[in-house]
């Protein structure tokens, strides 16, 4: 018995010093875990954050990000609708992304602060050109989602 | 964690004091193929080993060494799981234990904290940090990308696919707290740029001018490509010792009196509001007018508080009062220029809101009261991650040692590089520095390292 050689040949980036091109072409099966609650909340328009359950602890405002335990004292959070009405906490266009940002350059970054939210989440600006302290409201990518991150966004006010 | 509870500040203390012996490097550049990440450690071991003045032999080194720390920030990029096993054997030191850390741009730092903890508690007595990245495997945006994989995947990393952009966040926000001029924030660069053309070693070396720097691209705004660290291959060793072992090898060590390691989230957006953690140098009193308008909390956006409690135990565990006036040398981990700023305020070189009086004042630069990353620190020198918090120590090592010509002067080595040596070249060796700092940093201020040295 003799077996063959293998049929798929790496392509040679140059010879000397041998350099060859590795194809990666697989996936990751990534879990959101208990977070998933809140990107399947974004295709029914709903900005879901978490709040600790335990009266004794002392943080009382919305965790957004999510948090399915308090970091403060390891007790259940509940979900709550956050607001959807914040200001622009700082922002930055972006003008060299990485490899797998799927916005165009030139889409402006934002962090997004929200009255009874102790967080200020980071997110993009669909319209408008950012500014300080500028009202925005959220809007949901509800028509083709991308089930990332990606599917929320702002706009001015 | 924002309320601190009587164990968490405990300051750190070793059973028995660490030395700095020797150190070594290659050369960093953006791509590296001549040579395998073994070959390159094996380089920056050699040079630590035969070219440091020891008064052993090399062969007489390998015989020291109980215990090895392995340093390398990224998997993804060498593609290549337990990569410090390969090397390890490679070095010849198989079958001594050993341990390779992961703590994201502050790989370095804790690689030696990781060191010094097993030297000070008496697990071991002499033990090489060998740290590198192989950047150079895929494309500068996939690069970015991997880096990013560093940000929180589900809420922020999406965001851009690059740290440069979350720096420009805070970046933003710290201007429009601070109003730090542009221009302020280039010198950095420029002067970071200028102190690399003098090393042999350095990457992206260059003299700069102001405007040169304003009007670079940007890459996210504020922050322009000479603003923002480099990308890089190489290697950095450094050899920690107890006191006996250390000068077995060479009559001038240098003390690691204190390291010491802070952290906070990951996800910026998490920072809460929550009282200034306070240095020696600072008071109450430093912050009665701190808060306005547009500055409501701290650390915020403005500050690392990873930084603040990385210096918090180590200024009180090697007995500092004050930085500026203390220590006579210092490494920052100048990613950004942004992040310098803060760090100056983080590690208490000028309060909060003030960091742009350390380099508007000249007290940062070569001839200044606390010269700054004269090794051209992130921007102009290296940033092979896993060495970059190695390569720190060792700038200061050797400056401590009067051994910065060495390294930095020989025509030979220039050539060893493929480099000319500059016909304008100059020394930035310091006159007999004694105590220094050096700040490991990764993420957005996600983990922090702070160490003291001092000339024994």
């Amino acid at each position: 018995m003799s077996i063959n050689w293998p049929t798929a040949c790496l392509e040679v980036v140059q010879e000397d010093p041998l350099v060859i091109k590795n194809p990666k072409t697989w996936h990751h099966n990534h879990s959101y875990g208990g977070w998933g609650k809140f990107f399947l909340g974004l295709r029914e328009e709903k900005l879901l954050a978490t709040r600790c359950t335990n009266l004794n602890c002392a943080e009382k405002r919305l965790w957004l990000p999510p948090r399915c335990e308090c970091p403060d004292c390891w007790c259940e959070t509940e979900w709550i609708e956050a607001p959807q009405q914040g200001t622009v906490y700082t922002h930055s266009t972006v003008t060299y992304p990485g490899e797998l940002f799927k916005l165009p350059p030139g889409t402006p970054l934002i962090s997004v602060e929200i009255e009874g939210v102790c967080t200020k989440m980071m997110s993009w600006l669909k319209e408008g050109k950012p500014e300080f302290g500028m009202p925005i409201k959220a809007v949901f990518n509800t028509e083709k989602p991308t089930n990332t991150i990606l599917d929320l966004a702002w706009v001015p006010v | 964690m924002i309320k601190f509870g009587p164990g968490n500040l405990r300051i750190p203390k070793f059973e028995k004091p660490v030395y700095l012996v020797a150190g070594g490097m290659t050369d960093f550049r953006k791509r590296y193929p001549e040579k395998n990440s073994s070959e390159l450690c094996t380089e920056a071991m050699r040079m630590a080993v035969e070219e440091n003045d020891l008064e052993i032999s090399a062969e007489e080194f390998r015989r020291k060494v109980n215990w090895c720390v392995y340093s390398q920030f990224a998997d993804h990029f060498g593609d290549q799981l337990l990569a410090a096993s390969k090397i390890h054997d490679y070095l010849g030191f198989d079958p001594l234990g050993n341990i390779e850390v992961k703590t994201g741009g502050a790989t370095g730092g804790s690689s030696v904290l990781a060191a010094a903890q097993a030297v000070a508690s008496g697990y071991a007595d002499c033990v090489p940090v060998i740290g590198w990245e192989r950047m150079d495997d895929v494309s500068t945006k996939v690069g970015n990308s991997y880096i990013a994989s560093a940000a929180c995947k589900d809420f922020e990393s999406e965001l851009g696919w690059m740290y440069a952009a979350y720096y420009a966040l805070m970046a933003q926000r710290y201007q429009y707290e601070n109003s730090v001029p542009h221009e302020t924030l280039a010198k950095i660069a420029c002067k970071n740029h200028e102190y690399a053309y003098y090393s042999p070693f350095a990457q992206n070396p260059g003299k700069y001018t102001v405007q040169d720097v304003l009007d670079n691209d940007l890459v996210s705004d504020p922050l322009t490509f000479l603003e923002c660290c480099v990308m890089s291959v190489g290697s950095a060793v450094l050899i920690l010792a107890d006191e006996k072992t250390a000068y077995e090898m060479t009559d001038h060590p240098v003390q690691l009196k204190a390291i010491c390691g802070g952290t906070h989230t990951l996800r910026t957006a998490d920072r809460r509001n929550m009282p200034i953690l306070l240095l020696p140098n600072e008071t109450e009193e430093t912050y009665k007018d701190y808060f306005t308008s547009r500055r409501q909390d701290w650390p915020g956006f403005s500050s690392f508080l990873a930084s603040r409690m990385a210096a918090y135990l180590a200024y009180n565990m090697a007995g500092i009062k004050d930085p500026v006036e203390d220590f006579d040398i210092l490494e920052t981990h100048d990613a950004f220029t942004i992040s310098d700023i803060q760090t100056y305020e983080d590690i208490g070189l000028r309060p909060y809101g003030r960091g742009r009086e350390f380099i508007e004042s000249g007290e940062g630069y070569f001839d200044g009261k606390l010269p700054t990353n004269l090794s051209g620190g992130l921007i102009g020198t290296m940033h092979s991650v896993g060495a970059t918090g190695i390569f720190q120590l060792i700038e200061i090592m050797w400056q401590m040692q009067g051994k910065y010509d060495k390294f930095h002067g020989n025509p030979e080595l220039w050539t060893r590089f493929g480099k000319k040596k500059p016909d304008d070249w100059k020394s930035l060796q310091l006159d007999n520095p004694k105590l220094g700092c050096a700040i490991s940093h990764a993420g957005t201020g996600s983990h922090v390292t702070c160490s003291i040295l001092e000339k024994a």
